[in-house]
């Protein structure tokens, strides 16, 4: 019971940890058919600016901030200098992305050194809560927290108010938006920064429960969001929160039982999607 | 005999020529020299097979090492667990392509009907795969250390190698040209430029595409086979992002859809590998050599998104078609 407890709960904050990530990927995608291989570099780029400062100021609070902050900022530069260029060129943009990706994670490298960093989880966050039998970690109870305050924000502001009015129409038809006189690549700029923020506070969530970061594990954690975009249907949100979920638990549970299938039974199930719902499980109407 | 000459163009001689030189360099050149350009041989022909996807279909992979490292791994490890035979290298060949091909079919069949971005997707993630897979599987692939073999007896000398290689470019080379020149290429063409329209032709999109990918991975497969034979060592890096990094720049640099390009591409990418390791004890910045590349890489797909030939070509043709303007207009 403790075994299944923990094993629950460990892949419930994987899964609310690649949600974050793929959620700006998905609304990206949807808005302008833009997919971003950059996303983990943004990632990483949250995790080591706000371990910087979560090592110097020792508050884990100032760290998410810090990390959002670089999080918006980079998705400023990534859509202003990268991806505005070739708008309207799928094949360019694809290309320039990954490149982007590649730089990001060198520059991490140049700026930060290639060894590896240890983190450890702020002292109000260690630890963990004894319930009868099952013991419940705290820093993974306190991601899966922030993921579904961070999806429940998202939820309201994009069925409640205007602005999401208007992304989720732009989502299913970008042409007619922008003839009913929206400026549509405004949006998507604002879009791609929340997008950015999103990714780099998955990043430093990510880091004191990984407990080490390393320049690599943008590419490498992206590719399970790539996989959970695939899974929940490219552009639906709430499809990435329940694909992320899915994706975070098989991980987890095949990570204790056969640690060496769990990046393959997460493909495995990309497989299944794309040969029998190629539009993902949460398809977007339009 | 007659039917080749009269089918030679001014080109494909011009080609000829070039290889017949290159296969009396080995006379001259040292050991060193002579590895690096066996290694440019087996990265154009790699370079070649991306050229096909990329280049002439419009299909991006961003795991095209994966064939690369299939072909290398396929060889190593027949070498390693039978005897270095070239009957071994024969069955391993054999394996790796059809191993190749099998995985690109999959691959191809799952995401080909789909978006552009899927099967980039699809390849990032089967390529994280298989590095993981040769990473974890130990008792095979003794992981990232990698391990040394021992390549057939005839094989073992460098100028053999280096003249193999070479003759398998040629090969390669006019056998693509012939592939992307014949109608088959042309509908590739076509695909690329067009899907929609391509389809209401009445062509079957998804086997043109499938059977594309099939070739090229094959043809990576075959790159990854001489890349062991010359190295004759491997380790994990043959299923990297650096080496689809690296296939991506030659390809792009060179010219996409040219042929030749790739193989300037992978000239040039291999001398500056060449270069930078050797700047490394000059200034620690040259050891992250792969933000140059990334920088480069950007700056050519905003700027220069055709490429070294494919540029040349267009101011080329351009020159011939205002000069063809001006004599209308004088006439």
């Amino acid at each position: 019971m403790d075994l299944i407890a923990s094993l629950t709960i460990n892949g419930l904050a994987t899964g609310m940890l690649i949600f974050l990530l793929a959620a700006g990927l998905t609304l990206i995608f949807g808005l302008m058919s833009v997919l971003n291989f950059a996303h983990g570099g943004l990632f990483i780029w949250g995790a080591y600016t706000g371990v910087w400062i979560y090592s110097m100021s020792e508050s884990f609070f100032l760290a998410i901030i810090t990390a959002i902050i670089t999080g918006l900022v980079l998705g400023l530069i990534t859509e202003r200098l990268i991806i505005r260029p070739v708008y309207g060129n799928h094949i360019q943009q694809i290309l320039i992305t990954l490149g982007f990706m590649i730089v990001l994670q060198e520059l991490i490298k140049v700026v930060f050194g290639p060894d590896i960093k240890a983190v450890n989880a702020p002292a109000w966050l260690a630890g963990n809560f004894q319930v009868g039998e099952i013991t419940l970690i705290k820093y993974r109870l306190f991601i899966i927290a922030v993921g579904l305050l961070v999806f429940f924000t998202i939820y309201l502001i994009l069925k409640k108010t205007r602005i999401g009015l208007i992304v989720r129409a732009g989502v299913m038809n970008r042409e007619m938006v922008q003839t009913l006189g929206i400026n549509i690549r405004f949006v998507f700029m604002a879009v791609f920064m929340v997008g950015a923020a999103l990714a780099a506070l998955s990043g430093i969530l990510h880091a004191p429960y990984s407990g080490s970061i390393y320049a690599e594990m943008g590419l490498e954690f992206s590719i399970l969001a790539f996989i959970v975009v695939v899974i929940g249907g490219m552009g639906s949100f709430t499809g990435s929160l329940f694909a992320a979920l899915l994706v975070g638990l098989a991980q987890a549970y095949m990570a204790y039982y056969f640690p060496a299938l769990s990046l393959a039974v997460n493909m495995l199930i990309m497989v299944v999607v794309l040969v029998f719902r190629p539009q993902g499980l949460f398809k977007v109407k339009g | 005999m007659v039917l080749i000459l009269r089918n030679m163009t001014k080109s494909n001689l011009i080609y000829l020529g070039i290889a017949a030189l290159l296969l009396f360099l080995p006379m001259i050149i040292t050991g060193s020299t002579k590895f690096m350009i066996t290694q440019i041989f087996v990265f154009a022909i790699f370079a070649m097979s991306y050229d096909l996807l990329l280049g002439y279909t419009g299909i991006i992979s961003f795991g095209h090492a994966m064939f690369f490292g299939i072909g290398a791994y396929s060889t190593a490890i027949f070498m390693d667990h039978f005897d270095s035979s070239l009957i071994a290298l024969f069955i391993a060949i054999l394996v790796a392509v059809l191993f190749a091909a099998l995985v690109s079919f999959i691959v191809g069949m799952l995401t080909l009907r789909l978006k552009t971005h899927f099967y980039a997707m699809l390849t990032l993630a089967f390529a994280g795969l298989f590095l993981v897979a040769a990473e974890k599987m130990r008792w095979l692939t003794r992981g990232n250390d990698g391990f040394t073999i021992k390549a057939p007896e005839i094989l073992r000398d460098s100028t053999t190698i280096y003249i193999i290689s070479l003759i398998s470019l040629v090969l390669i080379f006019f056998g693509l040209r012939r592939l992307t020149n014949s109608p088959f290429g042309r509908v590739l063409v076509a695909i690329r430029e067009n899907e929609h329209r391509t389809e209401s032709l009445g062509y079957n999109v998804l086997h043109y595409k499938v059977l594309v990918t099939v070739i090229s991975g094959v043809v990576a497969s075959l790159a990854g086979v001489l890349y062991i034979l010359s190295l004759r060592f491997v380790n994990t890096g043959v299923f990297g992002t650096d080496l689809t990094i690296d296939v991506l720049l030659m390809t792009i640099i060179g010219g996409v859809g040219t042929l030749v390009g790739p193989i300037i591409g992978a000239a040039l990418i291999e001398l500056a590998h060449d270069w930078i390791s050797g700047l490394a004890n000059v200034h620690w910045i040259f050891e992250r050599w792969l933000i140059l590349y990334g920088i480069v890489y950007i700056l050519m797909v905003i700027f220069f998104p055709l490429g070294i030939v494919g540029t040349i070509r267009e101011k080329f043709s351009g020159r011939k078609k205002s000069k063809n303007n001006a004599k209308q207009k004088a006439s």
